[in-house]
C-alpha cells in the first residue's frame, strides 16, 4: 500500500452492499465513531439473509 | 438491520449504485446514484395502502419468482426503510399508461412521478465491497431437468416455501400441485363470470341451462317467440361455459388428492466441486440442507429427507453435533452419493437415479419434492464492480485478494468481505465483515497519524 505523500480528507467510510456482511461492517464501523455510507442496489438491505426463513444453528429468525 | 437505519453515523443509500471512484486511499470520491423510486422517502410510512390498490402484479423476485408483488412494491415486509418503490418497468404511469390511482390512495401524499434520479458525490476515506453472491443457474445442468420438472426446485425456493410470510405460508406445497390450483382460481372466475352471463336467460324462460341445453339437443324444446329469439345466443353461450367447467370440475377432482410434500431429497454440490462449472466447495451448502431438512420436520413430524452428498462438510464450530441431531431427530438419512439424473414419473414426482455406493447398485427412487444446492457463484454484475472500482478478479469471478492480507483488494484503501470475497456461511460473513471494518479503519486512521507528525 502506498502511504507517503498522501493527505487526508476525510474518515468516512463507504460500505458497498447491505447484506449480512456490510451491514455487520457498517454497524462496527459506525460503533467506533466512524460515519458511513451504505449503499445497497435493491430498494431495501438484508441481503440474501433476509430470504432465509430460519439460520443455523439456533433456527433463529433472521430478520 | 433495524440499528442500521436508526444508527446516527449510519446513511443508509438503499437503491443506489455506485457509478465512479475517484481519487486515492485516505482520500476518494464516490459517485453514487440514488435511483428515482418515485416515492419520497420522507413522506411515506410503508402502510402499504398503494400496493393493494395497484392494478399491475409483477413477478416477486424476494420470493424466488413463486408469488407476484405489485408494481408499487416494498422488497419485503420488514425491509429497511420501509420505503415502497415503484417499479418504472411495469407501473402503467411511468409506462405512459392511464393509471395513478396509488397516487390518489395515499394519505401522506408520498407519490411523486416526476421524481429523478440524484447523484451524490461522497469524500470517503476507505471502501468495504460487501456485495455478496448470486446461486449458481442448476438449468446449466441439463440431467437435472431443473426447467422441466416442477417439483425440482433450488434451496432458496424451497427456503421462501419454509417462511411464514413466503408464498405457501410455511407449507410445503409441491410447485405442481400449486400450478394446477392456480389454474382452478383462473377457471373459476371464468366460470363464475359466464354463470353470470346465463342468468338472464334461465330468469327470462324459466328453466336452468343444462334442462335448456339437454331439451335443445334431444328435439323436444317448445320454444316461445321470445325464446327462438334468444335460442341461438344460449346455446353458444352455454357451450362456452361448458368448455371451461368441465375441465374445472375434473382439475377439482384432482386436487382433492394434493398433500404437502413429505418425502424430500437434498442433492448437494449443484455447480460446485464439479469440474465442468465451480471446482471449489460452496462450503455452506450442506449445513443449509441439514437445517432446512430440520425445519421441514418441525413443521410437519411425518417429513423424511434423504440428504444426498459426495460426503457432509460439517467443518465449524457445532456444526458436527447439528449434523447428527439431525440424524437422530429429524427424520434425515444421508447418502453417500452423486445423483446422475433426475426424471419424473406420472404423478409429478421426481425420480432420482444415484448409485448407492455402499450396496454399489444403481437405484431409482421417486420423491415428492427435490431440492437443489445450488453453488455459490460470483454476483451478477461482479466485472461491472470491478470495472467501476479498478479492481482485479479472480478466474471464477470473485474479487482479487492478498494472500498475505486476506481482505485488501489489489487498489489500497478497499476491501472486501463476506460472498465477494469468496463462498462463505453466515458466521464466517459476519467475522470477515468486522475484520474488514479494523482494516478499513486502519487505512484511514494511519494515514492520519502521517499527517500529524
Amino acid at each position: 500500500m502506498k502511504t507517503t505523500g498522501e493527505t487526508i480528507v476525510t474518515k468516512d467510510i463507504l460500505v458497498l452492499g447491505g447484506g449480512i456482511a456490510g451491514i455487520q461492517s457498517s454497524l462496527d464501523l459506525a460503533e467506533m465513531g466512524f460515519k458511513v455510507y451504505l449503499v445497497e442496489r435493491l430498494p431495501s438491505i438484508g441481503g440474501k439473509m433476509a430470504q432465509l426463513d430460519k439460520t443455523f444453528p439456533t433456527n433463529d429468525c433472521a430478520i | 438491520m433495524l440499528d442500521v437505519g436508526r444508527h446516527p453515523n449510519i446513511k443508509l443509500l438503499a437503491y443506489s449504485e455506485l457509478e465512479k471512484l475517484t481519487g486515492e486511499a485516505g482520500n476518494f470520491t464516490a459517485t453514487v446514484r440514488k435511483k428515482a423510486r418515485y416515492v419520497e422517502e420522507d413522506k411515506c410510512t410503508g402502510c402499504g395502502a398503494c400496493r393493494e390498490v395497484c392494478p399491475t402484479p409483477v413477478i416477486d423476485l424476494y420470493n424466488e419468482g413463486h408469488a407476484q408483488r405489485k408494481a408499487i412494491y416494498s422488497w419485503f415486509a420488514q425491509g429497511i426503510p420501509s420505503t415502497h418503490t415503484i417499479d418504472p418497468d411495469h407501473c402503467r404511469v411511468l409506462t405512459g399508461k392511464k393509471c395513478g390511482i396509488c397516487q390518489k390512495k395515499c394519505q401522506a401524499g408520498a407519490i411523486n412521478f416526476e421524481q429523478k434520479d440524484t447523484v451524490l458525490e461522497l469524500p470517503v476515506g476507505a471502501v468495504i465491497l460487501a456485495t455478496g453472491y448470486d446461486v449458481f443457474d442448476p438449468s446449466r445442468i441439463p440431467e437435472y431437468r431443473y426447467k422441466d420438472i416442477d417439483n425440482v426446485v433450488t434451496a432458496m425456493e424451497f427456503e421462501r416455501f419454509l417462511s411464514a410470510s413466503g408464498p405457501t405460508e410455511g407449507h410445503v406445497y409441491r410447485p405442481s400441485d400449486r400450478k394446477v390450483k392456480a389454474e382452478i382460481a383462473e377457471l373459476d372466475n371464468k366460470v363464475r363470470k359466464s354463470l353470470k352471463g346465463l342468468e338472464k336467460f334461465e330468469k327470462d324462460h324459466g328453466m336452468t341451462s343444462a334442462e335448456f341445453y339437454a331439451a335443445h339437443g334431444n328435439g323436444s324444446l317448445n320454444p316461445t317467440e321470445a325464446l327462438e329469439k334468444d335460442r341461438d345466443k344460449w346455446v353458444e353461450r352455454y357451450s362456452a361455459h361448458l368448455e371451461h367447467e368441465t375441465p374445472l370440475l375434473a382439475l377439482k377432482e384432482k386436487a382433492k388428492g394434493f398433500k404437502s410434500a413429505k418425502k424430500l431429497a437434498f442433492i448437494q454440490c449443484v455447480g460446485s466441486r464439479d469440474l465442468r462449472f465451480y471446482p471449489f466447495c460452496s462450503g455452506y451448502c450442506c449445513m443449509h440442507a441439514i437445517k432446512e431438512a430440520i425445519i421441514s420436520h418441525e413443521h410437519d413430524n411425518d417429513t423424511h429427507s434423504v440428504i444426498f452428498g459426495m460426503d457432509i462438510r460439517a467443518v465449524g464450530k457445532g456444526f458436527e453435533e447439528y449434523k447428527i441431531r439431525g440424524g437422530n431427530n429429524s427424520n434425515i438419512v444421508y447418502k453417500r452419493s452423486r445423483v446422475a439424473e433426475i426424471t419424473k414419473d406420472g404423478d409429478e414426482r421426481p425420480v432420482v437415479i444415484y448409485e448407492d455406493t455402499k450396496e454399489q447398485k444403481v437405484k431409482k427412487e421417486a420423491f415428492d419434492l427435490v431440492i437443489l444446492a445450488t453453488a455459490c457463484g460470483p454476483v451478477k454484475g461482479a466485472g461491472k464492480i470491478a470495472e467501476t472500482l479498478d479492481i482485479q478478479m479472480d478466474r471464477f469471478g470473485f474479487f482479487e485478494t492478498d494472500p498475505a492480507n486476506p481482505l485488501d483488494t489489489t487498489r489500497a484503501g478497499v476491501f472486501v468481505c463476506g460472498c465477494a470475497h469468496s463462498p462463505m456461511d453466515i458466521p464466517e460473513s459476519v467475522a470477515q465483515a468486522s475484520s474488514a471494518a479494523a482494516r478499513a479503519v486502519q487505512a484511514v486512521m494511519k494515514k492520519n497519524d502521517q499527517k500529524a507528525s
